[in-house]
């Protein structure tokens, strides 16, 4: 029999997602869609501010990726501006930048993704579940919750590193144009040298372990939710003048080949989106206006494609492209790879540390043109971040986002699914009333729906809730 | 004097008479460190119980689950081992779908108290439908209805950060979704912690206050006064820059930030004495105050950054 199955929310990452699956009589995954449910408008609410305030106001889409938004409005802005900042300033940005992929691989792999696999301990009422296929034999199962606990002090320690120069973590100040705001000092870099040392001990000691235990355990998820398997990166911790590329550069793998990357050939679609305007647009063209009465459009997910094709972005793309992990394309290898870049953040973070001249100041006082227009393109925690602004009268008159949960969870297109919609399609559930493998599939990827900004309207009102009895 | 001479020279009992223990510093970092001390003693003891806590994630950037994260001393690990049950929280909890929201609707359905955090602020537009919360029966849920039905039965309602506290970012203009704060759908007291992100102490420390003491002391617009008190630029390391008339004319410098757009004269919050995560900084630290635990924020203190003066 065809089973539709809905869930809603899927817990466990960073905003507001619903999930609608439908499965054929063999249990197999016939149709998805992924749909964000949640809606702020952060473009708009950028036209007619101060440039500057970008940098702060747009790490407000994203509480725990709230760093990659400076990063990419910083960078923006430089384009707009004509500064070209020193390599000592991109070397505390990306510092300050690194620590967040720290925290927040750290807090994806053991607070979002574990327990997928692991039973947790159930002393609170969030941790009481139903799930029953849970494969990790007694000891080894408690060793791994144990390191559910043992890593919130170490996710907590990234963000503290980020702090030592970014000020405070949510939603930083250190990040500016130029690179950073204020100086590092001597006995900041030292904290920091010291923070990072523990970070890394965890990492090498527990979780680099505790993911191929998962890995063994679980190894059928070695074939399964691959998607598309294009893969892009925009580059991070790279094209340093004297340092070269510590991570990677930009960078296409599509059909087995690998590419250049065009910035010219990003675009976005409506086809099956809740906006009107131009169907298909480059990222500078135009800010489509949203239309809820569209017919045939199943949500407020934008499509973002390369050259008309979905991509995958994140940890697992820039690993295969940097050519430090080809193993696959799966569920499976996508967890593997975010836990190993951990461990090349913390090398790269601790490179750059070493390059970092102390009470270096960067900063002047930055004018803005009359108009301009900028884009800056970095990959982040989650994979491939644009910000794109145009300015006129000295303020903001237009911008453009494209996070890299809207490339991973973006709405269909006429002839294309998206990534993650694809990477569910043909997956076998083995229990239709508790399919914990749709769940795994998608935090696979890291969803964070704060930053995808989408809505989706059913056809009907909410109705009222008689819960009370 | 070493410690086996006191033992030698007088009874204990005698001792304990004779001890005057110095003032207990009453800065609000310590009495917030007595209180939590006080809390768990009498957890430990039996002589209160785990109470349930709610935290309810509207629409907004979940930063504030992810701070509470970042707290030290008390931790999150120390909340939910010897402060309360977290019943619901979408960021950590492990059920999905109906399951997740089973646990809201089986507290609901109950005679259990329990405290309501919420975070984001509730978005109007369509009916609430801007923003879900999950689909329960098939049925959306939307953050206004959640909000609505759980505000009305706890015990004590915190809003969690800006976004909570008067719509904050979400509800920046021109405000497409509608998003007011939660005091805007919920007629009855609700204990407000602004901030973008809220501090995990002035979370931890006023959740802290309602199990030992109660509703901690307020101000007129339902701040505790424990936290909220003072105006950052009174206690800002940079204040005697500022009598001086030294100020920074670019970020970086160690000057008062006033004439750059420091929002620090306006902002009535504990952020220079207390400071982020563990102590380490503090956003002065780093560049101007934006104003983001003041009401208004972000466009009544825009712009964040000013050349102009």
């Amino acid at each position: 029999m065809v089973k539709r199955i809905m869930i809603n929310p899927i817990t466990r990452m960073s905003g507001f997602m619903e999930l609608d699956v439908i499965v054929d009589d063999e249990g197999r995954v016939t149709e998805a869609k992924t749909k964000g449910t949640m809606f702020r408008g952060f473009e708009q609410m950028m036209v007619g501010r101060s440039p500057f305030d970008a940098i702060y106001l747009t790490q407000r889409i994203c509480g725990i990726c709230s760093t990659a938004h400076s990063v990419g409005a910083s960078m923006a802005l430089e384009d707009a501006l004509g500064v070209i900042p020193t390599e000592q300033g991109r070397y505390l940005r990306d510092i300050i930048h690194g620590c967040e992929f720290l925290q927040n691989h750290i807090r994806h792999f053991y607070q979002y993704g574990l327990p997928d696999f692991v039973r947790i301990p159930n002393n609170n009422t969030i941790y009481a579940t139903k799930q029953t296929d849970y494969r990790l034999p007694n000891q080894v199962n408690d060793v791994l919750a144990t390191h559910y606990y043992d890593s919130l002090p170490i996710s907590r320690l990234g963000h503290e590193l980020l702090a030592v120069f970014g000020g405070k973590a949510p939603h930083n100040h250190g990040i500016f144009v130029g690179g950073y705001s204020t100086p590092a000092t001597v006995d900041k870099l030292v904290k920091a040298k010291s923070i990072l040392q523990q970070i890394a001990a965890f990492v090498i000691e527990k979780m680099i372990p505790d993911v191929y235990v998962l890995a063994k355990y679980y190894s059928d998820y070695y074939h399964i939710g691959a998607g598309p398997r294009n893969l892009m990166t925009f580059g991070v911790f790279n094209d340093y003048t004297e340092l070269g590329t510590l991570y990677v550069g930009s960078g296409i793998y599509q059909e087995g080949k690998f590419q250049a990357f065009d910035r010219e050939k990003i675009t976005e679609h409506l086809d099956h989106s809740w906006y009107t305007g131009q169907s298909s647009y480059r990222p500078f063209d135009t800010m489509p206006e949203p239309d809820m009465d569209k017919p045939n459009a199943y949500s407020w997910v934008k499509a973002p494609r390369y050259d008309d094709h979905p991509f995958e972005v994140g940890p697992l793309a820039r690993l295969w492209i940097s050519g430090e992990y080809r193993n696959g394309i799966s569920t499976m290898d996508r967890i593997i790879a975010r836990t190993l870049e951990v461990n090349k953040i913390i090398d790269v973070i601790t490179r750059l540390l070493d390059q970092i001249i102390p009470d270096t100041m960067v900063q002047e006082r930055w004018q803005v043109p009359e108009t301009s227009q900028g884009a800056g393109l970095v990959d982040t925690t989650r994979g491939a971040l644009g910000h794109w602004l145009k300015i006129d009268k000295k303020q903001l008159s237009f911008y453009q986002i494209i996070t890299p949960s809207a490339w991973d969870f973006s709405a269909s297109t006429t002839d294309c699914k998206g990534t993650a919609e694809q990477s569910l399609i043909g997956t076998t559930i083995a229990d239709p009333d508790n399919p914990v493998e749709l769940g795994r599939i998608l935090r696979s990827f890291d969803p964070c729906m704060s930053c995808a900004t989408h809505v989706y309207r059913p056809g009907h009102e909410p109705r009222t809730f008689q819960v009370f009895g | 004097m070493d410690s086996e001479h006191i033992n030698t020279s007088w009874e204990v009992g005698e001792l304990k008479d004779q001890i005057i223990l110095p003032p207990e510093p009453i800065t609000n970092e310590a009495i917030a460190k007595r209180l939590y001390e006080q809390a768990n003693i009498k957890l430990q003891s039996g002589e209160i119980k785990r109470p349930k806590l709610v935290w309810l994630e509207l629409n907004g950037c979940s930063g504030n689950i992810i701070s509470l994260l970042n707290g030290d001393n008390p931790s999150f690990e120390y909340m939910i081992s010897s402060m309360v049950d977290l019943v619901y929280s979408n960021s950590l909890m492990i059920p999905e779908g109906e399951k997740a929201l089973d646990k809201l609707m089986d507290l609901l359905k109950s005679d259990e108290s329990f405290i309501l955090a919420v975070e984001g602020a509730v978005s109007l537009k369509n009916n609430g439908m801007y923003q879900l919360v999950g689909s329960y029966k098939g049925q959306p849920l939307t953050g206004l209805q959640a909000a609505k039905m759980l505000g009305a039965k706890a015990t004590h309602v915190i809003a969690v950060g800006a976004c909570a506290v008067d719509g904050g970012p979400s509800a920046a203009k021109p405000n497409l979704s509608q998003s007011v704060g939660l005091q805007d759908v919920l007629d009855r007291r609700i204990i407000k912690l602004p901030g973008c992100p809220c501090h995990p102490d002035w979370f931890l420390g006023t959740l802290s206050h309602i199990l030992v003491h109660g509703e901690p002391a307020l101000d007129k617009r339902d701040r505790p006064l424990l936290f909220y008190s003072t105006l950052i630029h009174d206690r800002c390391p940079r204040l005697d820059y500022f009598h001086k008339g030294i100020f920074s004319k670019t970020l970086g410098e160690p000057y008062c930030l006033f004439k750059l757009g420091c929002r620090g004269p306006v902002t009535r919050v504990d952020c220079p004495t207390r400071r982020w995560n563990d102590d380490v900084n503090w956003p002065i630290g780093a560049s101007t105050c934006i104003g983001c635990s003041q009401f208004g924020f972000p466009d009544q203190m825009a712009p964040f950054i000013s050349y102009d003066t």
